[in-house]
């Protein structure tokens, strides 16, 4: 890598620029998929009109957005007001940078890429709680502290989920654990540890069944009630941003990511990942929404207790098999 | 000198400027709010510097504990603290005699650490987070065994502490 | 590099002293001397990368520094809610009563 250095941080701009891309245009999609599933779990047919079967919805909507006036209520804090979105949207970007979609696609082989992807998302809780509370807003406020709250007691169980396929792998490495999964993947060996990270990162992500922050019909939006225009649209990029990220580490970390034979990986890392994002659909879309004080019970009396014990026992069973 | 170790002491300085900037203004500034977003700054500036200095393992841990762990703790007590949704501000007490002071101390500490004399051994190991890990549950396993009997401790004593008693 | 780290820590580390001397609000406390905890890390760090490669104790200080900031704040943060409920506010100087 000797690069002089205005080209190291041209090639860095570049980088950044094409993710943001990227993410905007899986979102678009993520988006229309989400509500042309809704719509046939529903028995509807989703938007149908602007583009073949409605496909350039989003994109509409997109422009729609950017396009609308940028709101700021009177007496919010600008400074936090502002910054919140940002906070919120740059972190779930950034925590793709270490997802190996393949062989000319890994931006960052870091040996300590699985915690890194763990750490980053933590960073927009900082935002979550500033939009709240810049806002100057009794439904924002109670929102973001929600979101917080529900954030930062998942992220337990699922860290501790996580590390079982890090002691399985020997490796922090995202490429190191994909290339340990090469015969078997992790799905097999470690099925609890996969049903925890799938619950864990739905409520980690605010999805429902765990949608707490936005339930609409106690807190109107939660913690973006008073956004609009562009850095509503932020939340929104961040939300899906952070529900593929979610579906890729998952698809990554137990169902071998882009390992499979004949396609090349990034197909089967579509694959895998498309899979994981239907089944988050399904449930949204199946499930009831849990009420607030029931979520953080079954965080702390249920998922932390039985990551706990997953990984007691994973590290037993390693133990006696002598791997 | 090679150009990348060229590039990494700019980022190394670059990072060390953002770092004082956003240690400075967290100090300096009257709102409490700005005060802790500037520390969020400092830290992720520090967690920079740590990868510079080959401490991959360390710069994401400072992520993970400082700034999605601490600096959303101290948000959070200065929100439950604050008196309706407004937006607290603290007062800075004599800040020429201050700076007076950590003046003084500071160019001592520099005087110090740049007068002692440290034998050089090298560049750093490539592998850090295998020797860190061995290291941890190798020869420093005891002390290992003891942060977490502090940890626990500190938790509960924070329990202890914010518990509302009731009558 | 370890001149430019040694220097980059001791103005932290003044800052840091700088924000204990004239604040009087129990979390800016904190936040200063989170300050010149992250100073003395950095130091750590530094150290452990030029004269100690192998054994990485500096960096396992380091890691267990970060350990006890946690506490430190978590305790530090728990005392300013118990002293805000008590006298309303979280000025270190309002806390003058030697009984409760």
């Amino acid at each position: 890598m000797e690069m002089s250095l205005p080209l190291t941080f041209a090639a860095g701009l570049l980088w950044g620029a094409a993710a943001f891309t990227i993410v905007g245009a899986l979102t678009a999609g993520l988006v229309l998929a989400e509500r042309k599933v809704s719509a046939r779990i529903q028995g509807r047919v989703g938007p149908m009109h602007t583009g073949p079967h409605g496909a350039l919805q989003t994109i509409a909507d997109m422009i729609k957005l950017v396009m609308k006036e940028d709101v700021r209520p009177a007496r919010a804090d600008a400074t936090a007001f502002r910054l919140g979105p940002l906070l919120v949207a740059v972190p779930a970007i950034l925590s793709l940078a270490v997802i190996p979609f393949g062989a000319p696609l890994v931006m960052r082989d870091l040996n300590v890429g699985v915690l890194y992807f763990l750490a980053i998302p933590g960073v927009t809780v900082i935002g979550l709680l500033l939009a709240g509370w810049a806002s100057y807003d009794n439904y924002s406020f109670l929102g973001g502290l929600r979101s917080s709250a529900q954030f930062i007691s998942y992220e337990i169980p699922r860290s501790l989920t996580v590390v079982t396929v890090v002691m399985l792998a020997g490796s922090l490495s995202t490429v190191d654990v994909l290339d340990a999964q090469a015969t078997v993947p992790y799905a097999v060996l470690l099925p609890f540890s996969f049903f925890l990270y799938c619950v864990t990162s739905l409520a980690e992500i605010n999805r429902l069944p765990f949608d707490m922050p936005e339930a609409e019909s106690e807190l109107v939006a939660g913690y973006h009630t008073e956004y609009s225009g562009f850095r509503w649209a932020l939340f929104f990029l961040a939300e899906y941003a952070g529900f593929f990220a979610a579906a890729a580490f998952g698809a990554v970390l137990f169902l071998g990511g882009g390992n499979g034979p004949l396609l090349p990986p990034i197909v089967w890392l579509a694959v895998k990942t498309a899979a994981l994002l239907f089944i988050g659909m399904w449930i949204r879309f199946t499930l009831p929404r849990f009420r607030a004080d029931q979520l953080m019970r079954l965080a702390w009396k249920v998922f932390l207790p039985a990551s706990l014990a997953n990984l007691v026992l994973a590290a037993l069973i390693m133990r006696a098999l002598g791997s | 000198m090679t150009e990348s170790q060229n590039i990494e002491q700019l980022l190394f300085v670059a990072f060390g400027i953002v770092a004082a900037g956003g240690a400075l203004f967290a100090v300096a500034t009257r709102s409490l709010l700005r005060s802790i977003i500037a520390l969020g700054a400092f830290l992720t500036a520090v967690a920079g510097e740590f990868y510079l200095l080959a401490a991959d393992f360390l710069a994401v841990v400072q992520i993970f504990v400082y700034v999605g762990g601490i600096v959303v703790l101290m948000l959070f007590a200065l929100m439950l603290s604050a008196s309706g949704v407004r937006h607290p501000m603290a007062a800075i007490d004599r800040p020429a005699l201050g700076a007076a002071l950590s003046y003084v101390i500071g160019a001592g500490v520099l005087w110090g650490s740049l007068t002692t004399d440290l034998p050089s051994v090298g560049a750093g190991t490539d592998d850090a987070v295998d020797a860190l890990g061995r290291a941890l549950l190798g020869s420093q396993l005891w002390s290992f065994e003891l942060i977490g009997v502090i940890l626990l401790a500190s938790v509960i004593t924070a329990l202890v502490i914010v518990r509302r008693e009731r009558r | 590099m370890t001149t430019a780290a040694v220097t980059l820590s001791s103005v932290l580390f003044a800052i840091g002293v700088f924000g204990v001397l004239t604040r009087r609000n129990a979390i800016s406390l904190l936040v200063s001397v989170e300050i010149m905890m992250n100073a003395a890390i950095i130091n750590l760090v530094a150290f452990s990368r030029l004269y100690e490669p192998e054994a990485m104790t500096g960096q396992v200080f380091a890691l267990f520094g970060i350990g006890i900031a946690a506490c430190e704040a978590a305790i530090g943060l728990a005392l300013v809610l118990a002293v805000y409920r008590r006298f309303g506010s979280t000025d270190v100087d309002t806390i003058d009563l030697l009984k409760g």
